[in-house]
């Protein structure tokens, strides 16, 4: 598992020597690393914790408007403001949560996704409105991050890259550590058998919590950053098709395959890029391809690559 | 050290546990049968904290009422399942790590893990995935997990339903065993009346949520009340 991530962030790392000069290869490069933390978060509380929370979407724009306000109208420095708006999404995702303890499967869909649905009426509304959310014009001059004197602007990629790069390893990192831990355990035991598992003594209702939590923390960090990188908001993102991209970024990689889900945004965001000649037509091949891998690779790329490697290499790889 | 004291549990018109009342002494294998739809898995539910009941069951002197499963478990109830529930993403050995690690309050305990997968002869078994073993396994894992959690008592609901004569053997040695060795408290659900005559050492019969009969196993059996409403003519005229 660590293994595959030192080699994939390995190998971003070194991509800026030979495209660093390419603004827009340089943007696709940052969103790969900032989808790969949404898409991991996904992962972590779907594909481990057994949980269909349709809320990642939501819990990422929540963390880029939280951010966007709080150094807007607070003037808060735009790295604490990140830090802000993942507690703020943490404690939405706790909210978001709770009632979701008392249901299963495609009810939690449901609620969660109902959660995604009513954040664009919300931010339009006149509450919205006075919390600084600009509503339907959106927030349109949100400062760049300043750090060590180097400013974290679009008009610099490079930087922004590898902020991006750091952010990306530390969540990713932290999602490793947990899957492993006995948290990890603990989700995966009560995927399995939500019944045995209390019977042995893990509680549902702490576990679920902390991943709803976790994941909507790291997401809303995420998505401070993408709001100080991007400079301005809107609620496109709360339209279906970043949300589509999302699933195929997680179906691609592998569910609860983790590191698949950072191989699956990253290959989604190129691909995607690639088909832009088609279109019109992009979507219907993206969306064709993806029905011929999931049938193909019902495990994603990850599990291919693990059915690919001898067992005991695999077991070592999975160990670290 | 299980003191149950009229217990009911309605589920809307349904009375499937009807102020019933019993008590299990330490280091006792007790028996609980009865037909099916007698309420014998919902008595288990309620014991680990999976419905709210009315009456009283108290676990060591403590009331366990409004308890959620996983504190029950850490005080020491642990189970087993009719149908064999397995962690399908985890191999044996984590599979009863879960329980030592959530379940016994203790520090968890690697050697614990080693211990019991040894005790249930599960070692070429250890580093399997728990979905890829055969019934027996499953139901020697689900045992193992919950001896994970150093359970003072262990509620085994059927253990040997699906199994032939030679499992039905083992189970029983193994059965024996945990309480013996391990010390453990066994309440066990069965249908297989030699199981529960040659195991326990006192023996429920309930139908409808209702005791019929409890006592010293071969009495209760021999019992006309029992022999009509639950074991037949047939049982009594071969025993």
């Amino acid at each position: 598992m660590s293994a595959t991530m030192a080699l994939v962030f390995g190998i971003m790392a070194v991509l800026p020597l030979f495209v660093g000069g390419t603004a827009h290869m340089m943007h696709i490069l940052i969103m790969c690393l900032i989808w790969a933390v949404v898409a991991s978060c996904w992962d972590l509380i779907m594909g481990f914790a057994g949980i269909f929370s349709f809320g990642q979407v939501a819990f990422f724009v929540i963390g880029a408007y939280a951010s966007a306000i709080f150094s807007i109208q607070l003037g808060i420095h735009p790295l604490a403001a990140m830090v802000l708006a993942g507690l703020v999404t943490a404690a939405a995702g706790v909210l978001v949560g709770l009632p979701c303890m008392r249901l299963k499967g495609a009810y939690i869909a449901l609620v969660t996704f109902a959660v995604h649905m009513i954040l664009e009426p919300f931010l339009k509304s006149g509450m919205g409105r006075a919390l600084g959310t600009g509503g339907t014009r959106g927030i349109l001059t949100i400062p760049p991050m300043e750090l060590f004197g180097i400013t974290f602007a679009a008009d610099n990629k490079i930087a922004v890259f590898y902020a991006a790069l750091a952010l990306a390893v530390i969540c990713s990192a932290i999602i490793m550590l947990v899957i492993r831990s006995s948290w990890g355990t603990a989700f995966l035991a009560l995927k399995d058998s939500q019944d045995f598992a209390a019977s042995l003594g893990v509680s549902a209702f702490k576990y679920k919590l902390a991943v709803f939590a976790l994941t909507s923390f790291l997401t809303g960090l995420v998505g401070g950053f993408y709001a100080h990188y991007i400079g301005m908001l809107s609620t496109r993102l709360l339209g279906i098709d970043l949300f589509v991209m999302l699933m195929i970024m997680l179906v691609l990689g592998g569910i609860g395959q983790f590191p698949g889900a950072i191989l699956g945004a990253i290959m989604t965001v190129i691909g995607n890029e690639m088909l832009a000649p088609l279109g019109a037509y992009r979507p219907l091949v993206l969306g064709a391809l993806v029905v011929v891998l999931v049938l193909l690779l019902p495990d994603g790329i990850m599990g291919l690559l693990r059915s690919l490697v001898p067992h005991k290499v695999a077991e070592q790889v999975r160990q670290g | 050290m299980l003191k149950v004291s009229h217990l009911t549990k309605k589920f809307g018109e349904l009375v499937a546990v009807n102020d019933l009342s019993f008590h299990v002494a330490k280091g006792q294998i007790y028996g609980i049968a009865g037909p099916n739809g007698a309420g014998k898995s919902t008595i288990y539910n309620l014991i680990t904290g999976n419905y709210p009941f009315e009456g009283e069951i108290l676990f060591d002197g403590e009331s366990i009422a409004g308890m959620p499963p996983h504190k029950i478990a850490q005080m020491g109830i642990s189970r087993t399942f009719q149908v064999p529930e397995t962690f399908s993403s985890l191999t044996v050995e984590q599979s009863v790590a879960v329980g030592a690690h959530f379940g016994d309050t203790d520090l968890f305990d690697p050697q614990r893990v080693d211990e019991i997968i040894t005790f249930l002869e599960l070692e070429a078994d250890r580093d399997r995935m728990a979905g890829e073993l055969n019934l027996l396994g499953n139901k020697k894992v689900m045992i193992g997990a919950a001896l994970g959690t150093r359970p003072k008592m262990l509620l085994l609901d059927e253990p040997m339903a699906g199994s032939n004569a030679n499992e039905i053997r083992a189970l029983m040695a193994l059965i024996r065993r945990i309480n013996v060795e391990m010390g453990v408290t066994i309440i066990i659900i069965e249908h297989f009346m030699k199981v529960l005559t040659e195991l326990t050492d006192k023996l429920l019969i309930i139908e409808s949520g209702t005791r019929i009969a409890e006592g010293d196993p071969d009495k209760v059996t021999s019992d006309p009340e029992v022999i009509e409403c639950y074991l037949g003519q047939a049982y009594a005229e071969d025993n």
